[in-house]
């Protein structure tokens, strides 16, 4: 199969290829072609935890992240319908990083969404991220789809207000991944009350995307890859004939299905995670469906790192993975079965090793 | 009697240095520090379709003008290339636009050229005889009617391959070709002895410091690959250092949508590469179209290195020394260049001293094979 | 004292000895020792922990904690092994150090830095009860 499919023609080309191969049933392709005046891409950039040092100086690691995802997206063609940042703009919440990473993605040559993370949220719980980017959530509509961003990176407001003595102490709490003081993410009550309001509005034939930082799921909490009230998110989302969730956070690719809503994971700019089961002393719940990434080479400081062009076809996703120094990657959402499948690795026959994490 | 031994080392010296006691025969083990080469099942090797190979590599009758043949970028005595040229001279002192990499131990490279366009070296014989400005043939049929009809051919295609007239094709031409290049392989240097044979004093304490550059703060171990029982020096990827296409970022843009809008040939990419420099800096991208080969070119052997200046694809990097610099400012050849938006994740500043900067060009001088040494350099200066 | 006191003295001595559970031979070692020598352990790996996440450990801030979260990814228990990438067996300090060197940007450890020792306990503690498979990739 050929790797090199970016522009939408390329994609189709390859979607046909690959439905002659048998790995994706014809009936998505075939669709794509009918409602192809209703399909469109837009790209997604993510994580890309710029990190101030000292002066001018910043983590040249997680900046040549950045740098490299924003030129290449601005290599397509034809151009993306428009970009959306996923969220861990900065490392600390400072605004040296928020600045820098901002002139970063002032060269992306399109209109740019952008979603909070908790790394941006937890200094000054997003004042100056609302300078730069607007609103903490929101929604809008694009040709017959509705999108919806929200702050999912609360937390209990006795953590938020009163556990810790400064607003750095409680960002250096927050941003430990493993940090045993930290706290679940959650959307809390007043988001879940204007959602409900926003969606009555939306036809549920319409398609619903929902961007969030985090995986509106409950997969390992040690790491807080969790939303405390996903049930909650889940339920509003339901009602509607094709609801999907694309998450940023989690620094790998995952994809999941609960009854009718697709998840996506994205990929960080800046570095991979490992994944919960490789932490011999937890349990966690990482989906089944999700066929893992190709594990990370740290020697090559891209590697396991990339940005995504997301296809919407017949209202659900296709999640193209642009991986750094490796073969991209493919999840699409599989109407016979009703799930995002790979593209080339899902049957459990395809897997090749680098996919064994242990 | 001392005269005569003299002679005869003189002699042996002599005819070593200009290649002639370089080919290994067939069914020897490899040379110290390499691993056995592996060779296509459709293409065992015998000494007559060695013989052969030879003579077609420099046989110059296979240009448009008599006077350019695989040797003339591949020279014997420059170490299977051209050097000092930056890049290659073909037909009427047409240019390309990249340095011919040499000959020795290509019999490792999974794939050849700087971009890696052609798959074996059976393949990459076919390119640069109808490339216009290198052999600058419009097709192969020249080849042909001279292999089917000169004499000694005649005979030697009948010995090797058992065929005559119409049934010698380029298939066979360019299997006779590879197999005398797999016979270029060079180990058992000054680096192998010490690193394999337990030469603990085959090193200079500078050279040794040096490797130990190489194999810690210079990260150069990871891409050019040392192992435990054999060193190739390649890890037969492509990664963009930043060489050549620095000069062209602000045009990568519009020259890479062109290559994303049209697929083309392994010949037509051929012909782009080396027919315009700005194409040419895009590297391994023309021929895979993947964002990630924007710039990234094939990590080449360091063996006999300190022989085949200057250096990179476009030979724009005149001494090892520029070349260690280059690295050590972190993809750019002027501290404080630009650095282009493609660069491997591999290449970052590294902090080196001018002296492990040293320490790390003498250690490349450990890399040359005794055959293919210039006197000069066995005499210890340079 | 006399000679009879003496005695009593020892034997009480000794009575209480036996009581307290002091081991006074090579072989013995109670339960309380025991609690105690991990004791000691802990607090090397509660040391490896704090470099774990601290951003001073290189140069730049970054701590390894970042990529790998509770020591995941890091495998001891495959150590020594090829690292293809540098080309030869390595014992798991040397690849610590490598990332000391490059991701954090700082300077190597010695082998016996009590720092050292105390990120190799807090790795090998996190990845308790994982059988050994030295040089598996």
């Amino acid at each position: 199969m050929r790797n090199s499919g970016l522009t939408r023609r390329d994609f189709l080309k390859s979607g046909a290829a690959l439905a002659a191969a048998g790995t994706l049933p014809v009936s998505t392709v075939e669709l794509a072609f009918a409602e192809s005046e209703k399909s469109f891409t837009f790209a997604y950039i993510s994580d890309a935890h710029i990190q101030h040092i000292a002066g001018d100086k910043f983590v040249h690691n997680w900046d040549r992240g950045l740098i490299r995802a924003v030129a290449e997206a601005n290599l397509i063609a034809p151009k993306p319908d428009f970009v959306v940042f996923g969220g861990d703009l900065a490392q600390l919440g400072m605004k040296e990083e928020l600045d820098h990473g901002a002139e970063m993605l002032s060269k992306l040559d399109n209109e740019l969404h952008c979603v909070m993370g908790e790394h941006d949220y937890y200094f000054d719980l997003g004042e100056y991220w609302s300078k730069l980017f607007g609103p903490h959530h929101y929604s809008w509509d694009h040709k017959g789809v509705h999108f919806v961003t929200l702050n999912s990176v609360l937390t209990y407001d006795e953590w938020t207000h009163n556990r810790w003595p400064t607003a750095k102490q409680r960002m250096v709490e927050m941003a430990g991944l493993d940090n045993p003081n930290g706290s679940p993410f959650m959307v809390g009550k007043e988001q879940i009350e204007w959602l409900r309001k926003d969606l009555e509005a939306v036809d549920k034939k319409t398609p619903v995307v929902l961007f969030s930082h985090s995986p509106i799921q409950k997969i390992y909490k040690g790491w807080n890859f969790w939303t405390e009230d996903a049930e909650k998110v889940q339920d509003l989302l339901k009602p509607f004939e094709n609801p999907t969730v694309v998450y940023g956070h989690v620094h790998q690719i995952q994809y999941n299905q609960i009854d009718n809503i697709s998840f996506h994971a994205v990929m960080a700019t800046a570095w991979p995670w490992p994944y919960p089961q490789s932490y011999a002393q937890a349990e966690s719940h990482l989906p089944k469906l999700t066929v893992p990434m190709n594990r990370a080479d740290p020697f090559f400081e891209r590697d396991a790192t990339g940005w995504q062009l997301i296809d919407l076809d017949s209202g659900r996703v296709t999640m193209r993975y642009n991986l750094s120094s490796n073969t991209n990657r493919t999840v699409a959402y599989n109407p016979k079965t009703g799930q995002p499948e790979d593209s080339a690795y899902q049957l459990a026959g395809s897997r090749i090793p680098p996919q064994n994490h242990y | 009697m001392k005269k005569l031994l003299f002679v005869i080392v003189f002699a042996a010296v002599f005819l070593c240095s200009v290649g002639f006691c370089a080919d290994k025969p067939p069914g020897s083990s490899p040379p110290l520090g390499l691993p056995a080469v592996i060779y296509p099942e459709d293409n065992p090797q015998t000494p007559a379709k060695i013989a052969l190979g030879d003579k077609l590599f420099e046989d110059k009758r296979f240009s448009t003008t008599g006077k350019v043949s695989c040797s003339n970028c591949h020279a014997a005595d420059k170490a299977l290339t051209d050097s000092p040229l930056s890049v290659s001279e073909g037909i009427r002192g047409l240019t390309g636009t990249r340095n011919a990499p040499t000959v020795i131990n290509a019999a490792y490279f999974k794939t050849m050229f700087w971009d890696g366009r052609s798959p074996s070296l059976e393949d990459q014989a076919l390119h640069p005889f109808v490339n216009p400005v290198e052999m600058g043939l419009e097709d192969h049929e020249p080849i042909l009617k001279i292999v089917r009809s000169d004499p000694d051919y005649v005979k030697a295609f009948k010995d090797v391959f058992g065929k005559s007239g119409e049934e010698i094709t380029m298939t066979e031409v360019t299997q006779a070709i590879a197999a005398f290049e797999r016979t270029k392989v060079a180990g058992n240097s000054l680096f192998d002895r010490w690193y394999f044979a337990g030469e603990t004093e085959a090193l200079t304490p500078v050279q040794k410091r040096g490797f130990g550059v190489f194999a810690n703060e210079g990260r150069c171990v990871s891409c050019h690959r040392i192992e435990q029982t054999q060193a190739v020096f390649t890890d037969n990827r492509f990664h963009n250092i930043g060489v050549g296409i620095n000069n062209i970022q602000d045009e990568v843009p519009d020259l890479a949508r062109e290559f994303l809008k049209a697929e083309a040939t392994a010949s037509e990419v051929d012909v782009k590469v080396l027919g315009d420099k700005r194409t040419s800096e895009l590297g391994r991208f023309a021929v895979t179209r993947r964002l990630d080969d924007l710039g990234a070119m094939k990590t080449p052997t360091l063996r006999n290195v300190a022989l085949t200046a200057p250096y990179m694809h476009d030979g724009s990097l005149k001494t090892l020394r520029e070349v260690m610099v280059h690295y050590n400012n972190g993809g750019v050849t002027q501290e404080g260049d630009r650095v282009n938006d493609f660069l491997s994740g591999g290449i970052r500043p590294l902090g080196l001293t001018e002296e492990q900067i040293d320490d790390l060009v003498a250690f490349m001088d450990a890399l040359t094979s005794p055959e293919y040494a210039q006197p000069a350099q066995k005499a210890g200066g340079k | 004292m006399s000679k009879k006191a003496l005695g009593v003295t020892i034997g009480a001595f000794a009575v209480a000895v036996v009581a307290i559970g002091v081991a006074t031979y090579a072989d013995e070692f109670t339960d309380k020792d025991v609690e105690r020598w991990q004791g000691e352990f802990m607090s090397v790996v509660e040391k490896g922990r704090a470099l774990w996440t601290s951003p001073d450990l290189g140069t730049n801030g970054v701590a390894c904690a970042q990529c790998h979260p509770n020591g995941a990814n890091t495998h001891p228990e495959t150590y020594p092994k090829f690292q293809q990438q540098l080309g030869k067996v390595i014992a798991l300090r040397d690849m610590i150090n490598w990332c000391l060197q490059n991701p954090l940007e700082g300077k190597a450890l010695k082998a016996d830095d009590p720092d050292m020792v105390a990120i190799e306990a807090y790795l090998a503690h996190e990845r308790r009860g994982v059988p050994l498979d030295p040089g598996k990739h």
